[in-house]
């Protein structure tokens, strides 16, 4: 059996990214991929609505109970739920959005790229609660920056000590909802910027410029998102050093006598046959929780788990709906392509940046948009029928208009946490999760502050509330889960590095946001990617030096 | 206050162009369909026909035979749906297929989701129970207003409002999300190929 220098678990965007590193480094790379193969050019474009059987409704039923959070448009892009079971205990729902297709969820992801700051990063240190990160800014920002130069993130440059910037491509501008908006925060006094988003406004690394269809949600033609497969992947294989295994579903982390990964043991998707892949280093990249599922599956107690607190630690980012309601100002204008960027206005966070002033720590920021998107979805309870109704719901279509919760910390607490289930397997026999997720009281507070502000920043931009009554989402909402194997400088209290690399086991790595010590506010790809680059780095020295 | 009077030339490019005829010659019913609704593309205001790359509808509705309802629920149904979303200025339901795609969705819905069916069972036994079929358009008319009353004022109550929230919620669904909703009445500009993102131009959006 041919024995690689490395094995990859999973082609996210962490995998992606270190496939493409390592090959590059000179590593021949296994890269293994429990979903199917895609190819943008053939499998992605513009569909709409009625090109689709149930004009992207799909099936009815099939969504609910087999592919949630998804639409006709983009479902064959998530994982199967039946397949793929987790379980909760009663009441405490939590929502797991995953994809099993090669790139994973960089597919059709929000594509929203903040880089995280000291505030988050030493938290701790200022208001006393949780632990600090063991690396620092300046630790991360060389590699933030690797990070903006080959994805490409469109931003504008704020200079703004809690959201730092970067590499960017030019912004793209703001549609009419985002310019009343950002007039509103301006009012207020609230920061504002446009999202910053992994889109190309120029092109980049062979990568064509967005053209502005507003798709990104389900795939992108032409590349002109991020994504593994049009990024990291075709740079990866370029190298001629990587074997790309599709359908594969690893299973458990193989290990030797002495204390050492050799590889992984796997299931084939459809066969269902098993194997094994042998490897001189193993990196888990198959996203935050799946990755601590394979280690504590892998051994009785959880691989590399001598602190006991793999597993625990669980976050997602607080969230809720927020404010829609109607701009009075744009009630009746032109219809314009208000979503082709499908991006928004960011309101970043401005709470406890000095002094701790309210009543909960940490902070939480906002975004806002509106126009015309494909669908009215206000049209369904809007009163009435007939001709007038007709003409009222295109006069209101190009004024829809929301403020939302773009990520809130959520508290890193011991007893948000994830485990085996004793009982329930997945389709190839594999032990699934069972997770225990809870918002603290501060959460709910941090929660309640920001839908005042929405309200706030809607109302000042002279919006007609429709629904403010929007509660706080269940944890997992946000599709920002993090935490799980969090990282440390004390093994004792910690299961990796500050290199992604695990404390008890020096040739198994953990790429992906399970490292997580706290969420911060800002969206969290961007800081695994860069985390992912930093420990890439550091694989390769130590390597090099016959260290690992 | 439109703008990009050059947007639909930046916009087209060689693959699009050539995508769109393609769809075109393979669907020539489709598009039939599309111009024989008289006026739609004079009529679509918002600049909708000037830079569309929205295809034409696929030919899937001709001949449609209902499978859910009979014959006779499904001529109420399409009554109904014409009085929620009737063809004026811009197309109605009846353009739009609507009560084509609900019969075809309820159809679906055996496989995972039986439990919509019974519901849609008693909305067309009420509308026959009322006789709305055989009705004139005026009593069609006033009938749709008292099930709806309820919708706009809380103190008034009507046997027949569930129906209707349940027939509305289904039409506006189907034909927002058709082609004769969003983009002939609607004028949605997704989809586009463009170099820019045509970002706001106006300046009193600057100022609240
Ligand atoms: C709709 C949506 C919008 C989002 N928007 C944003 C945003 O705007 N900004 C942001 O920062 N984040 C966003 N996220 C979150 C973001 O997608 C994830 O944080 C990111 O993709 C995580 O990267 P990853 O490499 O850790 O895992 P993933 O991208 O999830 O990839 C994991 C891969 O591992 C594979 N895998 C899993 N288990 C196995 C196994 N046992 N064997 C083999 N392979 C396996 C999966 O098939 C998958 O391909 C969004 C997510 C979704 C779903
Ligand atoms: S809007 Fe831009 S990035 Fe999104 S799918 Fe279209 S071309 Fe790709």
């Amino acid at each position: 059996m041919e024995t690689f220098d490395a094995v990859i678990v999973g082609s996210g965007a962490c995998g992606g990214w270190a496939a493409m590193e390592l090959a590059r480094s000179g590593f021949r790379v296994a890269l293994v991929e429990a979903g199917s193969s895609v190819n943008p050019a053939h499998d992605f474009h513009h569909r709409w609505p009625y090109e689709l059987p149930f004009h992207g409704q799909g099936q009815p039923g099939l969504l609910r109970k087999r592919y949630r959070g998804s639409t006709e448009f983009n479902y064959r892009l998530m994982i199967d739920d039946i397949e793929n079971p987790y379980t909760t205990p009663d009441g405490m729902p939590f929502r797991w959005s995953r994809s099993r297709v090669l790139g994973g969820r960089t597919l059709h992801w929000g594509r929203v790229s903040d880089r995280m700051s000291d505030l988050e990063f030493h938290a701790a240190s200022r208001d006393g609660y949780g632990d600090d990160w063991p690396v620092s800014y300046r630790d991360v920002a060389p590699y933030y920056s690797r990070v903006e130069r080959f994805i490409g993130v469109s931003a504008r440059a704020e200079n703004l000590p809690q959201f730092p910037d970067g590499d960017f491509l030019p912004a793209m501008p703001l549609n009419c909802a985002e310019t009343i908006f950002s007039a509103a925060c301006g009012k207020l006094g609230f920061p504002v910027t446009q999202r910053r988003v992994a889109q190309l406004t120029r092109m980049l690394n062979n990568r064509p410029p967005c053209h502005y269809c507003g798709n990104c949600i389900n795939g992108c033609d032409v590349g002109a998102m991020f994504s593994t497969v049009s990024s990291t992947l075709p740079e990866a294989l370029r190298t001629g050093r990587v074997t790309l295994m599709c359908d594969t579903v690893v299973s458990a982390i193989l290990m030797n006598a002495e204390n050492r990964a050799r590889g992984v043991r796997f299931i084939g998707r459809y066969n269902k046959q098993e194997g094994e892949i042998g490897a001189r280093t193993v990196i888990l990249a198959a996203s935050s929780l799946e990755n601590t599922r394979l280690m504590l599956n892998s051994q009785r107690g959880g691989l590399a788990n001598s602190s006991g607190v793999l597993g625990h630690y669980l976050m997602d980012q607080v969230s809720g709906a927020g404010v829609s309601g109607f701009l009075p100002a744009l009630k009746g204008a032109a219809i314009r392509n208000d979503d082709g960027k499908s991006s928004g206005l960011y309101i970043p966070n401005f709470i406890n940046l000095g002094k701790q002033k309210e009543t909960f720590i940490r902070g939480y920021a906002m975004s806002a948009s509106g126009g015309a998107a494909q669908f009215p979805r206000f049209a369904v309870n809007h009163a009435g029928y007939g001709s007038s109704y007709k003409r009222e719901i295109k006069r209101l279509y190009p004024a829809f208009a929301r403020v939302w919760m773009s990520g809130g910390e959520m508290l890193a607490r011991r007893e948000n946490f994830v485990e085996i289930d004793p009982e329930v397997k997945d389709a190839w026999g594999i032990p699934v999760l069972r997770i225990h997720a809870t918002h603290s009281d501060n959460d709910k507070r941090l929660y309640a502050h920001f839908h005042e502000r929405a309200r706030e920043v809607f109302h000042a931009a002279g919006g007609e509330e429709l629904d403010a009554k929007a509660a706080m989402a269940p944890p997992g909402s946000l599709i920002h889960e993090v935490g799980t194997c969090r990282m440390g400088a004390d093994p004792k209290t910690s299961v990796l590095n500050s290199y992604c690399q695990t404390h008890d086991v020096a040739n198994l790595f953990v790429f992906g946001g399970g490292c997580f010590v706290s969420t911060g506010d800002k969206h969290p790809t961007l800081t695994m990617m860069a985390l992912a680059a930093r420990g890439c780095d550091f694989l390769t020295d130590k390597a090099r030096k016959g260290e690992l | 206050m439109e703008v990009d009077e050059n947007r639909e030339s930046d916009s087209m490019t060689r693959r699009d162009a050539a995508w769109m005829i393609a769809r075109a010659l393979a669907t020539p019913a489709g598009l039939a369909l599309a111009s024989g609704w008289p006026g739609a593309a004079q009529n679509a205001g918002g600049g909708a026909m000037r830079h569309s790359n929205a295809p034409p509808e696929r030919d899937r509705w001709k001949d449609y035979r209902p499978k859910f309802f009979t014959i006779a629920q499904f001529g109420a149904l399409r009554m109904f749906t014409q009085v929620l979303i009737p063809t004026d200025e811009t197309p109605g339901a009846r353009e739009a297929h609507v009560p084509e795609f609900i019969d075809f969705v309820l159809n679906a819905a055996a496989e995972y989701a039986p439990e919509m069916q019974p519901q849609w069972q008693k909305a067309a036994d009420y509308l026959d129970s009322v006789g709305f079929a055989g009705m004139n358009a005026a009593n069609q008319e006033a009938l749709v207003a008292e099930m709806a009353a309820p919708e706009t004022d809380p103190n008034k109550t009507h046997a027949g409002f569930p129906f209707y929230r349940l027939m509305k919620e289904m039409t506006v669904r189907a034909y927002y999300t058709s082609r004769a909703g969003l983009v002939e009445n609607l004028g949605y500009q997704g989809y586009a190929y463009l170099t820019e993102f045509p970002g706001c131009n106006h300046p009193e959006h600057h100022k609240v």
